[in-house]
């Protein structure tokens, strides 16, 4: 599992974990029941302190990302069970709210907003689960 | 306490090997003085240990101001106080390491005193008396040359009053020429030791490495 | 183990009559990685020294494993690897016999530790010390801190000299460290990459003073620099609390400022700015602005 460390960024280090898991899980190179390297051993590969590794585990574990099996390790989670799934949307729907906003600081429009999204959303080769007319709807609702 | 002390005679072996050379050396003279022993000669006998005196004196002095010197200028115990050592034990190290290069001069020296007197003259207690004398201040002035030299070699700055301390070390050896072996020059002697001893001591300990 | 490692009460260091620490107080918990940054000059050496008993405090105590600094026995000082200022070894020692005789006036000497720290760095015994380049002697330090298995790791710049791949290194062994029951490690360092990635807790000593002493996790999450146009000029005061920071340029304001929430949030919007952006800081971005002449310390938990 290949970690960088952004030291230009203003994003901690353990975000940047949390960030880079979730990105090479929607990228396809974390699959599902995947074994993550242990704390310890991230630690030392990364050279970089374990307990910010530990709250990065955690706070995945939180969102319902990855599972901790007492004695195995940490472990991609099944990413479409229903907990996990509405756990998921939560936390989503949070961050749009807060993009949503910024966009507003900004001053830029709905339709340029979901353009740069959809332009992301290429990126990735995500398939769309939903069709784009729901999260249209989505999107103008926040606002 | 043994590995520091090691340590000090490692660093320090010139004056241990110039100890043993220096003892034989002294030894073969006792030995060659005793054999041709008469009146006549003793003059000679006294003018050949005026020098031999002095080389032990300077020499025991210049190692001490070594040590002191040395670990100044290389920062041995700045490097030493790093580690779970006192200071008062890098201190009683070197002091050792220097008692045990005068005794490696001056106890086979005394054995061979002691060894030709039993051989050589006949068992007249003062003669014995007289040896016993004369070795005790002998040790007692080297050791204070040598504690004069340990005191200016941490303290001195300059070499000007390292050549005073040299002065010093003189000044003490005529002490004995002129006053004789007796037993106030001892006690000056152990003055002089003890004085040289707690000055360094308290200097030693409260230098800030 | 919850105990302080480290304990500095109210330090006062006075150089010649000029004031170098300021009244400092600092706790490091066991098990921490704490890193201490600051500018050239800033005082991070004279805490260490002060630390370890080699300099004197003006006014005021510190302790280390629980006994006061000037008091350090050598049972004390024996759990303590220290990696000071300097990198004070014995110059005309060969490697071989320094390391000896470090091993034989140690308390505690760890063989794995000590021969795994050589095939890492790849020290040369037979050669003298004042022969080896700086980032060996460096290395050597290290290796000679580490051996002993230390409870306690104070480190002053411990990469200074180091080229890349051992600088690496030290962070490796520094996880490594840390990752065994009960350890603590204080350093001080310029690289704050190095010190982003190991660090539990920082510290940003400027003006004499400790103006930032907190989890590095927080510190950019609390810490935010806001770009500010108001429609004139800007107000003379913002009447918010824990600005480390602020500058003017014609109608624009650039606040630094600690522990943004949705109070100062509303302060901010009865002046009516025409915008407000958030600009991104990095941790060198964090740790030039708290160390700016006039910044004020950052009150973060």
């Amino acid at each position: 599992m290949q970690i960088r460390i952004d030291n230009a960024s203003n994003r901690p280090v353990y975000r940047q974990i949390i960030d880079q898991i979730k990105r090479d899980i929607a990228l396809g190179r974390l699959i599902k029941d995947e074994k993550l390297p242990t704390v310890r051993q991230l630690a030392v590969q990364l050279a970089i302190n374990p307990n910010t590794i530990a709250k990065a585990y955690r706070q995945l574990e939180g969102e319902g990302i990855i599972v901790t099996r007492p004695g195995a390790g940490a472990f991609i989670a099944n990413l479409d069970s229903n907990l996990s799934r509405s756990v998921r949307k939560r936390l989503l729907s949070d961050e749009l709210e807060r993009i949503a906003v910024e966009a507003f600081h900004m001053q830029i429009g709905t339709e340029t907003l979901l353009e740069l999204f959809n332009n992301a959303v290429e990126k990735l080769k995500v398939p769309p689960k939903k069709p784009p007319s729901e999260v249209h709807k989505g999107e103008k609702s926040n606002e | 306490m043994l590995t520091l002390i090691r340590r000090e005679i490692r660093d320090n072996i010139v004056y241990f090997i110039a100890a043993v050379v220096f003892s034989a050396i002294l030894i073969a003279l006792l030995t060659a003085a005793a054999y041709h022993f008469d009146l006549s000669r003793s003059a000679v006998f006294v003018r050949l240990s005026i020098p031999m005196l002095v080389i032990l004196v300077l020499g025991f002095s210049a190692m001490g101001v070594t040590q002191m010197y040395m670990d100044r200028n290389r920062r041995i115990s700045a490097f030493l106080s790093a580690l779970p050592v006192t200071r008062s034990r890098i201190l009683w190290a070197r002091i050792v390491a220097g008692l045990l290069a005068i005794l490696i001069v001056l106890v086979p020296l005394t054995i061979a005193a002691i060894v030709l007197g039993r051989l050589i003259a006949p068992p007249i207690p003062i003669l014995a008396g007289y040896i016993a004398d004369i070795l005790t201040t002998v040790f007692l002035m080297v050791l204070a040359c040598y504690c004069l030299g340990l005191l200016t070699g941490w303290t001195a700055n300059k070499i000007a009053p390292t050549f005073g301390a040299l002065g010093l070390n003189l000044v003490l050896v005529s002490l004995v020429f002129v006053k004789g072996f007796g037993p106030d020059i001892k006690f000056l002697l152990v003055l002089v030791i003890v004085a040289c001893l707690i000055r360094t001591w308290h200097k030693f300990m409260s230098t800030s490495l | 183990m919850n105990d302080n490692v480290i304990k500095v009460e109210n330090l006062v260091k006075y150089f010649d009559g000029r004031c170098v620490l300021d009244g400092i107080n600092l706790t490091v918990p066991r098990g921490c990685i704490y890193g201490l940054l600051g500018r050239n000059g800033a005082g991070k050496t004279t805490i260490i020294r002060i630390l370890l008993g080699t300099e004197p405090a003006t006014r005021g105590r510190t302790f280390l494993l629980d006994t006061e600094s000037t008091n350090l026995s050598p049972a004390i000082r024996g759990r303590i690897g220290c990696v000071a200022e300097g990198h004070n070894l014995i110059q005309s020692y060969k490697v071989g016999r320094l390391i000896k005789l470090c091993k034989d006036l140690s308390l505690q000497w760890n063989d794995e530790s000590f021969d795994h720290l050589m095939e890492t760095f790849r020290l040369p015994t037979d050669r003298r010390v004042k022969d080896l380049s700086m980032g060996m002697r460096a290395q050597l330090n290290l290796v000679l801190a580490m051996a002993i298995d230390p409870e306690l790791l104070i480190l002053d710049d411990p990469t200074l000299g180091l080229d890349t791949v051992a600088r690496r290194q030290f962070l490796e062994l520094a996880i490594e460290v840390i990752q065994q029951q009960g350890r603590t490690i204080l350093f001080c360092s310029h690289i704050l990459s190095d010190v982003e990635r190991i660090a539990d807790r920082i510290g940003i000593l400027a003006a004499g003073k400790l103006v930032v002493d907190c989890p590095l996790e927080q510190l950019k999450e609390r810490v935010k620099k806001l770009r500010i146009i108001f429609p004139e000029s800007p107000p003379e005061n913002l009447y918010l609390t824990e600005i480390v920071n602020q500058q003017i340029h014609g109608r624009e304001m650039t606040v630094t400022v600690a522990n943004w929430n949705q109070q100062k949030q509303a302060i901010l919007e009865t002046f009516k700015p025409s915008s407000c952006t958030e600009i991104p800081m990095s941790l060198e971005d964090i740790f030039i602005e708290c160390t700016r002449p006039g910044a004020e310390p950052v009150q973060v938990a």
